[in-house]
């Protein structure tokens, strides 16, 4: 297949050749409209901000999918872990700058928060696929993988929630805003800075992992485990370099995300379960392991999110949801988008 | 292999003869001894104060719901992560048929003695119309899916307020006018045995060999002529029915439901963490650990009242160990000590 080194060209690629796909795009593009006629500019610029933040959960879920087979069920768990580094190191930083008015770090400091998230994120990933996975890994027969990685993350995700309550209890920790500026006016809808700065990060970081992915020899190496592990392998890929990097940029990822909407969501130990499950919504929809589809899907998502507020009734909201998706899986299992992981093809 | 041990059985009389009518019921005789300890055990000293008594009947709701679980996710590999939201659709139904208070539009007054099956019922055929949806897809699809339903019906029952009252949280009649619980604990005991049993019934008949044969390859299955998703979708309304037959006990003895205690994920999290550390497709391993292991987390949560949570991250880690290091649970670790034994002889 010819190489399409750019985000628009394979985004193209993937459209041209899925009908279900184009159909989806163009209903997420009606209901955005029906959602600007009906509620406003502010509420499609808001689902466009949200829907950039699931895609950056999104995306690190398909990588580790796509690369070492897991079925991330602790992804939320990283959201959240960024959401509380972000907390912890914003916050006194915040405090000496209100003694210490300084204009140019009180801009400044929220992307420190938001880094250190990112870095704890990298550091937790190589930690637990270390210290889990890989074990788990060496354990496995070759069909039980997929499941048993998800049941580990299971038990990731339960000890990490309930091991944070007990450390930093029960209590929402968070700050009214990242930036003390006045809202911005985009198409006459009031946007918070604090919101265009966490979908400019979200941008930011996927497109630095798509320049990772297509333009490094890491990235290339990455990408080849996703497509053909043995044949990877024989080329003289290390995958014990492979897995760790690939889970340590998911966690970072999702780490990120939760450091850029801490504004939004507050920090608490079970924070991370509506982005997880959103960010599962993204990838089921796209298709399991699809990188490029994760970015779309998140926009996707989050228009049909904000929808389902705007036009179903409080009742429906969950449900509406999960009616879309049995129908999206019952037509194209493999998602709009496509799959080609290896990885599900086995039990 | 067992025509010998039935020859062996039927000389040996009497004791034969039972061993042989415990083992087709699923009990070996120490199982059979198990059982008599755990039903004689609320009237033993330490064991016959009312809050301990609670705790049995914790450990048996558990364990009810660890082999109902495991037979889904033990036998045709596909774990229902909407099992919680399930029971709480049982729970709930029986608990709206039961109401005959003001505050709810409906006020059917049912006894919670015919709500409890009418709960299994309606779990068991959305466990069927769910399972036809999304059986077809692979065991993670099907996980996920059943992940995302149990969220949907969570938030059905938050939100549809006139019927549950949602957060605010309903208060349903109790199965029986005591407040005594040893009659409850009774009470969970059989249903519990007919859990287990007519599990074990259907898992030793021809189905059972289905669901092995497509819990352990779905493709070789399908090759010999099995339809697996005929037989997933079987396995998995049974399993559902069985769930929401034990949320109607829940909902009648608690006599108090909200959404989050009851159908939350991390509710099915504790089920499978039971259903695992027992050992994988035995059954009985979750139901065996889900008693001790009620009293340990019982323990610690009323010691160590100021570490909250402290007892699930205890589950967790005990989970991802076993998981890890091995994967066949306490059932493997007994048969392993078995063969030990048998081979010392």
């Amino acid at each position: 297949m010819k190489e399409k080194t750019s985000f628009i060209g394979s985004l193209q690629e993937t459209i041209s050749q899925k009908v279900p796909a184009t159909i989806v795009l163009v209903g997420t593009l009606v209901l955005a409209v029906a959602l600007g006629a009906v509620g406003g500019a502010s509420q499609v610029i808001n689902s466009v901000i949200t829907g950039g933040m699931w895609a950056l959960m999104a995306v690190g879920l398909a990588l580790v999918f796509g690369v070492s087979n897991i079925p991330h069920f602790a992804h939320g768990e990283s959201f959240m872990v960024g959401a509380y580094v972000a907390y912890f190191v914003f916050t006194p930083v915040h405090e000496w700058l209100q003694q210490n008015p300084n204009a140019f770090l009180s801009a400044v400091a929220p992307f420190l928060g938001i880094f250190v998230a990112g870095l704890v994120g990298l550091v937790l990933g190589v930690f637990l696929e270390r210290v889990l996975f890989y074990p788990l890994r060496l354990r496995s027969k070759a069909g039980e993988w997929v499941m048993n990685a998800f049941l580990l993350t299971v038990g990731i995700s339960f000890i990490l929630t309930n091991g944070t309550t007990l450390v930093l209890g029960p209590n929402f920790l968070g700050i009214p805003r990242y930036w003390d500026v006045e809202p911005l006016v985009l198409l006459g809808a009031r946007v918070s800075v604090d919101r265009i700065m966490a979908f400019a990060i979200a941008m930011l970081s996927i497109g630095a992992l798509w320049f990772f992915l297509r333009r490094t020899r890491t990235g290339r190496a990455i990408r080849a485990v996703a497509q053909d592990e043995v044949g990877a392998q024989m080329m003289g890929i290390n995958l014990n370099f492979i897995y760790p990097l690939t889970f340590a940029l998911a966690t970072a990822m999702a780490a990120i995300s939760g450091a850029g909407l801490l504004f939004l969501f507050q920090a608490y130990p079970t924070v991370g379960l509506q982005p997880l499950y959103l960010a599962w919504y993204v990838v089921m929809m796209a298709g399991l392991g699809n990188v490029v589809g994760a970015i779309v899907g998140g926009f996707i998502v989050g228009v049909l999110q904000t929808a389902t507020q705007q036009f179903a009734g409080i009742v429906w909201v969950d449900v509406i949801p999960t009616i879309v998706m049995i129908a999206v899986l019952l037509i194209v299992p493999s998602g709009i988008f496509g799959s080609e992981v290896k990885g599900i093809q086995e039990q | 292999m067992s025509s010998m041990q039935m020859e062996k059985n039927r000389s040996a009389g009497l004791w034969g003869r039972i061993v042989s009518v415990l083992n087709r019921l699923g009990f070996s005789p120490y199982g059979a001894v198990a059982l008599v300890v755990v039903a004689v055990l609320p009237l033993i000293p330490p064991f016959n104060q009312e809050h301990m008594i609670r705790w049995l009947i914790t450990g048996a709701f558990l364990a009810a719901q660890a082999a109902a679980f495991d037979f889904t996710s033990g036998y045709i590999n596909v774990v229902n992560f909407g099992f919680a939201a399930l029971l709480g659709v049982g729970a709930y139904t029986s608990a709206i048929l039961a109401n005959e208070m003001p505050f709810l539009i409906v006020q059917p007054g049912i006894s919670p003695w015919i709500g409890i099956w009418i709960g299994a019922l309606v779990a068991g055929v959305l466990g069927l119309g769910l399972g036809w949806l999304t059986l077809r897809l692979r065991g993670i699809f099907a996980a996920v899916m059943a992940w995302f339903v149990g969220i949907a019906l969570m938030g059905l029952v938050r939100n549809l307020t006139p019927l549950t009252r949602g957060s605010l949280g309903l208060h349903p009649p109790t199965l029986l006018e005591t407040t005594d619980n040893l009659p409850y604990y009774y009470i969970i005991i059989v249903m519990m045995l007919v859990v287990y049993i007519s599990l074990r019934l259907v898992t030793r008949s021809r189905f059972g060999l289905a669901f092995k044969a497509i819990g352990q390859n779905i493709d070789a299955a399908r090759a010999s002529g099995i339809n697996p998703t005929f037989y997933r979708v079987l396995n998995f309304a049974l399993s559902c029915a069985f769930a929401g037959w034990l949320g109607g006990f829940y909902a009648h003895y608690v006599a108090s439901l909200t959404p989050n205690t009851l159908m939350h994920t991390s509710k099915t999290v504790e089920v499978l963490a039971m259903a695992y550390i027992g050992g994988r497709g035995s059954m009985w391993g979750g139901m065996v650990i889900s008693f001790p292991f009620v009293f340990f987390i019982e323990f610690l949560r009323s010691n160590l009242t100021e570490l909250p949570g402290l007892h699930l991250v205890i589950y967790g880690v005990l989970m991802i160990l076993v998981m890890i290091f091995y994967p066949d649970g306490l059932a493997g670790l007994v048969d392993w000590v078995k063969a030990k034994i048998k081979g010392n002889l």
